[in-house]
């Protein structure tokens, strides 16, 4: 059930971001909404419920995209990798740094991506493009990304009470 | 007792002949009940009225609000369907411009529709309905009436995914329409592209039209690439470096033709 609950969100950020989103000059550099759900799926969620996922919709993303096949799969799993470790020394998940987790988490996706474009095809981004996109999506999701969180958590946490209730009554 | 009774009628019929007669005086007796009642009356009138009134008010009311409801309804569904008629319009003109340029390309095209968007800005990619079940292929060229959108990189049983020609991994054969420059369009930033490889010597000015050369067998020839914004011209080197401004405007991209065979046009 914990799966389902994961698979329909994340299906719905993807068809949302695919579809929706682009009809908007506004979110024309909005950042991967699929990375406040892995951030959460990080700081919140078993290993066992998150992989699946992470696998699942990575392999979704990078079939969509225009990018070199994997990179977001690397880019998911290396974000909840690096978002675990964090959390063993860090109480990010209830603190000021939750503010800034999915922007670290967005500046690292950006720094992969745009790794892999100047491997692929060199000296085809200017700087000025690449630092203004960065900053835009950085901006986006300082404001964004905590309310994003939150929000899975809570409708996390309203679907296991709901499924357990319903397991009881039945 | 039958002679009473006589006298009684007798005696009823001369009082009501005379009170008949009298009937226009001031000093009738029914006048002196009125300033009694009337004013009970005038009471009870009122309220009855006013509770009539009331009712039918409210009742108007209602049905008022009712008609109000059924016709912002109709208003709405009026202004729906205009809106609906004037998507189908505007879809009407960009079908028949298609269809024009289906005419004019001279290649075998199928037309399908955007469903989808790459959701990265790094990337410039798009999805759409048409695959392998309808012979799209891989390497095919996406293309619209105002120029060339990109090529099918991928292709599954009913959908495709194309790759834009301002994406940073595409490139096609151009040629300046005008002087008939060769280079390479190179997707860039901002939307924009970049015309490589074009000789120093070559003249290319801002303005000029970029085509397909048709050399690359992807794209056939003549198709409208986009403007030249930018020339600038090196003091060393035996390039020139061009800025190509693509007439595609892919963010309102919704029906795209692939061009299935691509027949080298003669121009």
């Amino acid at each position: 059930m914990t799966h389902f609950f994961h698979f329909i969100i994340c299906f719905f950020l993807v068809i949302f971001q695919t579809t929706v989103m682009p009809y908007f000059p506004m979110f024309d550099r909005f950042y991967d909404l699929l990375f406040p759900f892995i951030i959460f799926l990080s700081l919140f969620r078993p290993l066992r419920e998150s992989i699946p996922v992470i696998l699942f919709f990575g392999f979704v993303m990078d079939t969509l995209s225009g990018g070199p096949f994997g990179l977001y799969l690397t880019t998911y799993l290396w974000l909840f990798v690096g978002v675990k470790w964090m959390t063993t020394f860090l109480d990010v998940s209830d603190s000021v740094l939750l503010l800034f987790v999915v922007a670290a988490g967005v500046l690292i996706q950006n720094l992969i991506f745009i790794a892999a474009i100047t491997i692929s095809s060199p000296l085809t981004l200017p700087f000025s493009q690449v630092m203004n996109t960065i900053a835009v999506q950085l901006i986006w999701a300082t404001f964004t990304g905590p309310f994003l969180l939150l929000f899975f958590n809570y409708s996390h946490n309203k679907w296991d009470k709901w499924i357990s209730q319903l397991f009881v009554k039945t | 007792m039958i002679v009473g009774v006589i006298v009684l009628i007798a005696i009823n019929i001369i009082i009501l002949s005379a009170s008949s007669r009298s009937y226009s005086s001031y000093y009738e007796p029914g006048r002196i009940a009125i300033p009694f009642i009337a004013p009970f009356q005038k009471a009870v009138t009122r309220s009855v009225r006013f509770v009539r009134g009331l009712w039918s008010n409210y009742f108007y009311l209602v049905t008022a609000a009712k008609e109000n409801e059924r016709i912002r309804e109709a208003l709405n569904q009026a202004v729906e369907e205009n809106n609906h008629l004037l998507e189908l319009k505007l879809f009407n003109i960009r079908l028949r411009e298609l269809l024009e340029f289906q005419k004019a390309i001279t290649s075998r095209v199928i037309a399908a529709e955007v469903i989808g968007k790459d959701p990265s800005p790094w990337f410039k990619t798009i999805i759409i309905d048409k695959g392998t079940d309808d012979r799209v292929r891989k390497g095919m060229a996406v293309v619209i009436s105002d120029g060339v959108v990109g090529q099918v990189i991928s292709a599954s049983s009913h959908y495709s995914k194309v790759l834009l020609i301002t994406a940073h991994n595409s490139s096609a054969d151009a040629l300046v329409q005008r002087t008939r420059a060769r280079g390479i369009i190179q997707g860039g930033a901002t939307g924009r592209c970049a015309f490589k490889y074009v000789l120093r010597k070559h003249d290319v000015q801002v303005g000029d039209r970029v085509i397909t050369s048709g050399l690359d067998d992807v794209f056939p020839k003549g198709l409208s690439i986009g403007q030249v914004s930018r020339v600038i011209k090196p003091d060393a080197g035996i390039f020139q470096e061009v800025t190509v401004i693509p007439y595609v405007e892919f963010e309102k991209l919704e029906e795209v033709l692939v061009v299935l065979n691509p027949l080298k046009k003669q121009l």
